[in-house]
């Protein structure tokens, strides 16, 4: 008979200890099954990290898998230190590309590459914050629940470029293939030190977001809200005011990521421009206790195992398959242990039944 | 013949690092009432469960009819005639009383009706409980309800009930009535324990006392071979000086003054009914009433929390009705409200008790950022003042104990001399000791001038502590009176609507 | 905050441990031991097990690998989206830094990232297939002329079918597409003057349940016959179901539907990929856009099957020693478009700059975008 409790607060010391055994378990499983299928776990493990740190070429892949995250995983936090479910970051990144991309297309291509930039971010803030506020929008007046609405926000968003890639955007010189046009150079991200600039975009959300929860008086009310609505009223706040507030910083901050893999990647819209970032971002923001600069560090392992499963393909000629598998297991794992660190789980010999 | 209903030996149960119990033992004899006392906390709640089945004990043994057993979800401990009456009771609101008893029971939910309803009323009978089987549950009144949960527990066979703080929603009636099945069930044969904190009916009912204390059993009397103040001692472990003081204030002028303010809940019920009062400098104001009759609505209405449908709300002359909680501190109008629900409302769990203390601080603050340093100094000059028990001003105030939470939140109400300070069960779940200091701070407040309403559930509290009592009943105010020319019982028919008066 | 930074730590240590324990210094499993000549890296839109498109591809590096004897490595990332210039990017430095100097990207959308990586890495040689960019020096693209064997399948649906209407399964309405749809139905027309051919567009290369339903809808619409430019089996499995026939693409593979599979236009990349290695070896090698076609051997049509009776057999092997012998070609003589425009001129053989201008479907076909 099993039985499950919620958890006291545990100690850290327990809590920590938990999750290495996670850790270690993940290995431990993820390598029988690895050895199962004929490949050494060792080695596999190795290249795992090698593939994804081991020279300057594969930590650049890492760093370029972990921008869009990051930026992404800011936007959510903010929306989710509030308690407001964003699941709808895939669409703020599609409508953040769009937007980013029509300037892209329509702003004169000789424009100072700078001034071009700016509007290219301006326009991608703006689409995410807009596609944003409907949800937050119709929450704050009538009580939707924000979740199934984000959640499907993404959808009507990705339908809908696919409909400007296919139909209204198409580019007429592309030989009747189904893509828009390709943005002009002046509105492609520059690189520095090897990796597009995003990476800069990515390191000054972490600061600043940390810095509007942490330290200022709208980031307060927003974790107010987020402990207690009953108390933020309260205390006097508005709380639709800040909702909304914060959905906009939320929205507008996955639409830069919209707007960073448009021009610095993709250099032109895509419909699957997104690459379920929206999602994976609601896995770190969560495993990183919405802390901004423990979220970018989750990023940054993800994006290591991503890489260095990417990686696996090519030094151990695996399958791609087993690769995923092997990221599954892991992330399986560490999700699962932050169950067993709020529930407890004990076994007991079924009651002997007395007297009746 | 007395044989033994339940004996509980050694057990110890801890939460993390938290011994809820340790090595407490109970023995409850068929045909006995036996009351539990102990302080919020002491671990009443947590015995209970584990005879209940919710918990399991981590050592220890129990036996029931003199039978060694170990329950691993609450149905064994159903199937072995254990019932345990929860203080919120778990009925569906839309089901009739008999739809009720039989649900989550084997066997169809059509296939009994007559014969089910005849078993129902021999249960009545026998025991002088009132309760009318095709009675929908949102009809009853609190005291039917608690019926309703008690026959339920005995359909399903129980011969030992377990009773979790029974009387905290009744009337003084009720209360006697519900001694009265309670003494029934006695004479049946059935053990009965009883779990309270209120001192008063535990030498009324019980046979005898167990009383716990920091999670350990401290002993068990016989009920009518004790006094009051031992038992006092026993369960706080000093002794406690148990007098409040009442001052006079003299010149009192009008602070707040309510003009038939009706106030709508949720459903679109009418919650507080054209309800006018006025409340004065140095004076504390009691408000009375059995639960949910429009205290929680009288509090958050004037706190600008909930809109009122009705009527005008007089702060120093000026309307307040209609305005926001952000309104009102735009005002500059210095009200504090201390709400029932603490780390609900009052307070966020969570944070620390610098980032609480920030909460009724930040709005005046100029500039985009946030400033904690004056706060760290206010909460530091708070934690000294009033004595709270912290490891720091940076701990998270969940984890605080209740009294040291209620302290962080009166310390932050009255830090800026509120003119009204509105509080609402301010002493609700805190150990005596931490209560005689909150009405303390009351008096203290009073003395300064402020005018405080104290709603309270503790008639003989609120009888020493206040210079009037309102009573409320379903929302009308049934009288405002001088608690030093009345009696509880006075009172008791107030909160029940059937006398209603007028006076100072 | 502090835990996740723990988390990581624990994790990146972990890792690491295994990284060293594994083979002293973390030494790239790749590096071991090859001493052979050159490291060739292939990015794929689907798996090497798809049964189609990228299957073809992947019985081409075997046949290279097989044809050099271990002298040639080569590596393979599947499954990368054509629409994800992250990923198709990520696949190729991998596999560069994997030591590769040949990147050989086999599907169109990769073509601008592949134009970018190869200013990017002079030294690396990138090969495209399907595209239409290349430089002079290091990167180029390779085509064959699918219209041949399209042509020669369209023969067999259009003396097969009895319903006078031969189904299409269509990726996009793009170029190399509609060279395919025209060829074959200027084939299926060369046999049975009065079929049509029914056009589905899925807008994807692979997805086997799109390529799957589209068919059954063709199948609905009374198609008899189908034939497919899409990646997957899923078109010939749905004909079976339904007791049609079905011409199938990229490579022979009679086996999953046996009751409804005729033959496929064929590729054989193996014969293009071993030549190039040998050039790009030796030196000589230099971007050319290289069109294969049935006489090099790079297109083809799989072995007729049983189903297939034997006068249809014959009229396909004569129309192929023409094609082969060059006698004939399938865009030669007059040739209208569905609008009624003037494709090919009575008289005109088009050459492969003005097949590869085609932007619409000919006279009977109806195609819905």
């Amino acid at each position: 008979m099993m039985k499950i409790t919620q958890r006291a607060e545990l100690p850290k010391g327990r809590e920590w200890a938990i999750r290495a055994a996670a850790v270690l378990l993940s290995i431990v499983f993820a390598g029988t099954v690895i050895a199962a299928l004929g490949f050494d776990p060792i080695k596999v493990f190795a290249q795992i990290v090698n593939g994804s740190v081991g020279s300057q070429m594969r930590l650049n892949q890492t760093i370029l898998k972990a921008i869009p995250l990051t930026i992404t995983s800011m936007g959510i936090l903010v929306a989710f230190k509030m308690k407001f479910w964003n699941i709808g970051g895939e669409g703020q990144i599609m409508m953040g590309a769009m937007g980013a991309t029509y300037a892209a297309l329509h702003l004169p291509p000789d424009l100072p590459p700078t001034a071009m930039l700016a509007m290219l971010a301006a326009a991608s803030v703006i689409c995410g914050g807009a596609w944003a506020f409907i949800p937050a929008y119709f929450k704050a007046k009538f009580g939707t629940n924000e979740t199934i609405f984000t959640l499907m926000m993404n959808y009507i968003a990705i339908k809908w470029v696919t409909y400007l890639q296919y139909d209204l955007w198409k580019d007429p010189g592309s030989l009747g293939f189904p893509r828009i046009a390709a943005f002009p150079p002046s509105a492609v991200l520059p690189k520095l030190f090897g990796i597009h600039v995003g990476w800069i975009v990515a390191v000054l959300s972490v600061v600043l977001v940390y810095i509007f929860v942490n330290h200022t008086k709208k980031g307060y009310e927003v974790t107010v809200i987020g402990e207690s609505v009953e108390t933020a009223r309260y205390a006097g706040m508005n709380i639709k005011h800040v909702m909304i507030a914060a959905m906009l910083v939320s929205g507008g901050l996955c639409g830069l990521t919209g707007m960073v893999q448009a021009s610095a990647v993709e250099k032109t819209l895509t419909y699957s421009l997104s690459a379920n970032y929206g999602f994976t971002a609601i896995i770190t923001t969560w495993l990183g206790r919405l802390s901004a600069p423990a979220v970018a560090i989750v990023c940054f392992a993800f994006a290591m195992l991503i890489q260095g499963g990417a990686y696996l393909q090519i030094a151990l000629l695996i399958p791609a398959s087993v690769a995923e598998m092997i990221q599954g297991i892991i992330l399986f794992f560490v999700l699962g242990s932050e169950f067993f660190i709020q529930y407890r789980v004990s076994f007991s010999r079924r009651a002997a039944r007395g007297v009746a | 013949m007395q044989d033994t209903a339940i004996q509980m030996s050694g057990i110890t149960k801890s939460f993390g690092s938290l011994a809820a119990n340790e090595n407490v033992n109970l023995t409850v004899l068929n045909g006995e009432i036996h009351a539990l006392l102990g302080e919020n906390g002491a671990g009443k709640s947590t015995l209970m469960n584990m005879l209940s089945g919710i918990y399991s004990p981590d050592s220890g043994s129990i036996f029931i009819n003199g039978k060694e057993v170990r329950f691993s979800s609450p149905k064994d401990s159903i199937a072995l005639g254990i019932g345990m009456i929860h203080q919120h009771f778990k009925l569906i609101d839309v089901l009739t009383a008999k739809e009720n008893i039989v649900i989550g029971q084997k066997g169809g939910f059509f296939t009994r009706g007559k014969n089910l309803t005849a078993k129902i009323k021999k249960l009545s009978d026998e025991y002088g409980l009132d309760v009318n089987p095709d009675k929908k549950v949102y009809d009853m009144p609190v005291g039917e309800k608690q019926a309703l949960e008690i026959i339920k527990v005995l359909y399903r066979g129980a011969r030992i009930l377990i009773l979790d703080e029974p009387t905290a929603v009744l009337t003084p009636q009720e209360i006697k009535k519900l001694f009265s099945i309670i003494r029934n069930m006695k004479e049946k044969g059935c053990a009965v324990v009883i779990i309270t904190h209120k001192l008063g009916e535990v030498m009324e009912i019980s046979d005898r006392i167990t009383i716990l204390r920091k999670g350990r059993s401290v002993g068990t009397v016989v009920t009518k071979e004790i006094e009051v103040p031992p038992l006092i001692e026993m369960m706080v472990g000093k002794k406690v000086d148990l007098s409040i003081k009442k001052s006079r204030v003299e010149g009192k002028e009008d602070l707040l003054a309510l003009d038939e303010v009706t106030v709508l809940d949720s459903e679109k019920k009418q919650a507080l009914k054209s309800v006018s009062f006025t409340l004065r400098s140095g004076e504390i104001l009691g408000v009375a009433g059995v639960a949910k009759s429009g205290q929680k609505e009288l509090c958050e209405a004037i706190a600008g929390l909930v809109p009122a449908d009705k009527g005008r709300i007089f702060f120093n002359g000026e309307n307040i009705l209609g305005k926001s909680p952000g309104e009102i501190i735009k005002m500059g109008i210095r009200m504090g409200f201390i709400p029932e629900d603490r780390l609900g409302m009052g307070l966020v769990a969570g944070m620390d008790i610098v980032h609480n203390i920030i909460l009724k601080d930040y709005q005046g603050q100029k500039g985009v950022f946030l400033k904690r340093g004056p706060c760290v100094k206010k909460a530091e000059r708070i934690v000294d003042s009033l004595e709270i028990l912290t490891p720091s001003v940076f701990t998270p105030v969940k984890k605080l104990s209740g009294g040291n939470i209620q302290k962080v939140l009166l310390g932050r109400e009255i830090d800026s001399n509120p003119k009204v300070l509105i509080t609402a069960y301010p002493v609700r779940g805190l150990d005596i000791g931490a209560s005689y200091k909150i009405y303390d701070l009351l008096n203290e407040q009073k003395e300064r001038g402020a005018g405080v309403l104290f709603v309270g559930e503790d008639l003989d509290v609120l009888m020493e502590l206040c210079d009037r009592v309102m009573v409320l009943c379903d929302g009308r105010i049934t009288g405002i009176v001088d608690p030093d020319t009345v009696t509880k019982e006075d009172i008791g028919l107030l909160m029940t609507g059937v006398a209603e008066r007028r006076q100072a | 905050m502090k835990r996740i930074l723990l988390l990581a730590l624990a994790l990146l240590t972990a890792l690491s441990l295994a990284a060293c324990g594994g083979n002293g210094g973390g030494q790239t499993g790749d590096d071991e031991s090859f001493d052979g000549m050159i490291k060739v890296g292939f990015i794929l839109i689907g798996s090497k097990t798809d049964g189609g498109f990228s299957q073809a591809h992947a019985n081409g590096i075997d046949e290279l690998e097989a044809y050099f004897g271990g002298l040639v490595k080569t590596m393979a990332v599947e499954n990368v989206d054509d629409q994800n210039r992250q990923d198709i990017r990520s696949a190729a430095e991998n596999m560069i830094d994997a030591g590769c100097t040949v990147i050989i990207g086999c599907s169109y959308g990769y073509m601008e990232t592949m134009a970018e990586l190869a200013e990017e890495y002079p030294d690396i040689y990138f090969l495209h297939f399907s595209g239409s960019m290349m430089n002079d020096t290091n990167f180029d693209n390779y085509f064959g002329a699918m219209e041949e064997p399209r042509y020669l399948a369209g023969i067999v649906a259009g003396m097969m079918t009895e319903t006078n209407k031969v189904g299409y399964v269509a990726a996009y309405p793009y170029t190399e597409v509609q060279i395919g749809i025209n060829a074959f139905a200027l084939g299926v027309q060369s046999v049975n003057p009065g079929a049509v051919v029914n056009v589905v567009y899925i807008n994807t290369w692979y997805d086997p349940e799109k390529e799957k339903s589209a068919a059954q809808a063709l199948l609905a619409q009374g198609c008899d016959v189908l034939e497919q430019h899409c990646d997957t089996a899923g078109p010939i499995i749905a004909a079976q179901e339904a007791g049609a026939y079905a011409i199938g693409y990229n490579l022979d593979k009679p086996d999953s539907a046996p009751k409804a599979y005729l033959t496929a236009p064929v590729w054989d990349h193996g014969a293009y990929y071993i030549d190039v290695i040998k050039k790009i070896l030796d030196g000589t090698f230099s971007p050319e856009s290289y069109y294969g076609n049935m006489a090099s051997g790079y297109v083809g049509l799989a072995p007729l099957s049983d189903l297939v009776p034997g006068d249809v057999k014959a009229k396909v092997e004569e129309v192929k020693a023409r094609i082969m012998s060059g006698e004939f070609a399938p865009f030669s003589g007059e040739i209208l478009y569905a609008d009624g425009s003037v494709l090919c001129e009575d008289g005109q053989t088009l050459n492969r700059d003005q097949i590869w201008e085609i932007n619409r479907v000919v006279k009977g076909v109806n195609a819905t975008e």
